[in-house]
């Protein structure tokens, strides 16, 4: 009975491949790690350090004024967090001012159509500083840049990442939409900011790679029609409320569907998804995925209460 | 089943100067170990020392230290530190000298 009413705050597909609730455990995410694979185990040579992305850690959301905020159905939640690290908007993020936390399964049935992620999260800055300007101090709001979730597939031979993320703040000046992943690069180079031969090609790692532009634009994502959005952001970081997040993708053409968060649907208008030629051994992969990324040289956290992964 | 975790607190890193590792939330586990892996020293100028002391925390912010204290670990391979009652937030306080030590940190908890 008490899972009918936990599983009624998420609108599921059809086959529910996934119902992670972080009280329970990590449930199998966990950080992304550099492919260790070359001689004596070390990384391939890039222009991406993912070494400084902090683990996810089992959170009870402790602040040095609330105690410890809980999470929504128990007292953890899945944090993905970063470092206290951070470059201008438009630079290579500095290693470590972004977090990533991901699942790793796989592609269940073939009579798919529809891939859906849906988890309620929270967010917030670290509580370190009151700021001591502006119109609000020490409310931290534009510390956080941006977070997101979707997912890194590959299937029918060919690999994409599909995702949305929560532009929150460029350089301090707050943004408040929402975009999709969608790499505008004119080519791998360019994806790379300027350089040759790196390992990323284009549309993978759209979180970390691609240009970004004083104004916001940014060469992985773009916006969605009608996207701006108040998300619900307290008047102190140690007040946390969660928030709803729903993303459907067809997996058949390879569009995006709908995005939802709080009560504010989204039509995405079938936007096409960018695939890239499959990469070997991974055909069927499936793996949700969300990070976090700092605007200022503060921590920003992003709580997973729970996930639902459902496919139709 | 009991619950366990292992994460990484840094990774094939050379380390020169004293440290401290990012903080971490362990309140669910009543059991850490931080496993120290030193794969590496070079540069080396004098005596190599590595000592590491837990560290614990109310707000992930202000930090004191927790009374656990490492003998020197300034050789290379596996060295570990215990530690149990800390709340919930963690980290280690890093002093190193006499040479540039390249280290894996791992914190590994359980309930």
């Amino acid at each position: 009975m008490k899972d009918n009413i936990e599983v009624s705050r998420f609108l599921p597909l059809k086959t529910v491949l996934d119902y992670d609730v972080f009280n329970n455990g990590f449930n199998g995410w966990m950080v992304i790690m550099p492919n260790f694979c070359n001689d004596g185990f070390e990384q391939s040579p890039s222009i991406l350090s993912k070494d400084q992305w902090p683990p996810c850690m089992l959170s009870t959301a402790t602040f040095r004024y609330p105690g410890s905020n809980g999470s929504m159905s128990g007292q953890y939640s899945l944090k993905i967090s970063t470092r206290p690290v951070c470059n201008p908007y438009c630079q290579i993020p500095a290693p470590g001012s972004l977090g990533h936390g991901i699942k790793r399964i796989s592609f269940f049935r073939k009579d798919r159509e529809f891939l859906q992620f849906e988890t309620w999260f929270a967010y917030t800055a670290e509580q370190d500083v009151c700021d001591s300007e502006g119109e609000l101090p020490g409310l931290h709001e534009s510390s956080v840049r941006s977070f997101g979730f979707g997912f890194d597939i590959q299937e029918g031979g060919r690999r994409y990442f599909a995702g949305a993320r929560y532009l929150n703040s460029v350089d301090g000046k707050l943004q408040k939409k929402w975009q999709i992943i969608w790499p505008t690069a004119k080519d791998d180079n360019e994806w790379a900011y300027g350089t040759d031969g790196d390992w990323c090609v284009k549309g993978v790692d759209p979180f970390w790679y691609g240009k970004r532009f004083p104004d916001g634009r940014h060469q992985a994502f773009i916006d969605v029609q009608d996207g701006g959005q108040d998300l619900c952001y307290n008047e102190t970081d140690c007040k946390l409320n969660w928030q709803y997040f729903r993303l459907k993708i067809n997996t058949k053409n390879r569009e995006y569907l709908e995005l939802q968060c709080q009560d504010k649907i989204m039509d995405l208008g079938h936007h096409p998804i960018y695939s890239v030629d499959p990469y070997d051994r991974i055909d069927g992969l499936l793996n949700p995925l969300a990070w976090v990324e700092n605007d200022a040289n503060r921590r920003s956290f992003l709580y997973l209460d729970s996930v639902v992964i459902s496919q139709e | 089943m009991r619950l366990f975790n292992a994460s990484h607190l840094e990774i094939k890193k050379y380390f020169s100067e004293d440290f401290q590792t990012n903080p971490y939330e362990a309140g669910w586990a009543s059991e850490c170990i931080f496993f120290i892996h030193v794969e590496d020293i070079k540069d080396v100028t004098s005596d190599p020392v590595l000592t590491a002391r837990v560290q614990i925390s109310h707000d992930g912010v202000h930090w004191c230290d927790e009374g656990t204290v490492s003998e020197n670990f300034g050789t290379e391979g596996l060295h570990f530190l215990r530690v149990r009652e800390f709340g919930n937030w963690l980290r280690l306080d890093v002093h190193v000298s006499g040479a540039s030590f390249k280290l894996n940190i791992q914190i590994a908890c359980k309930e």
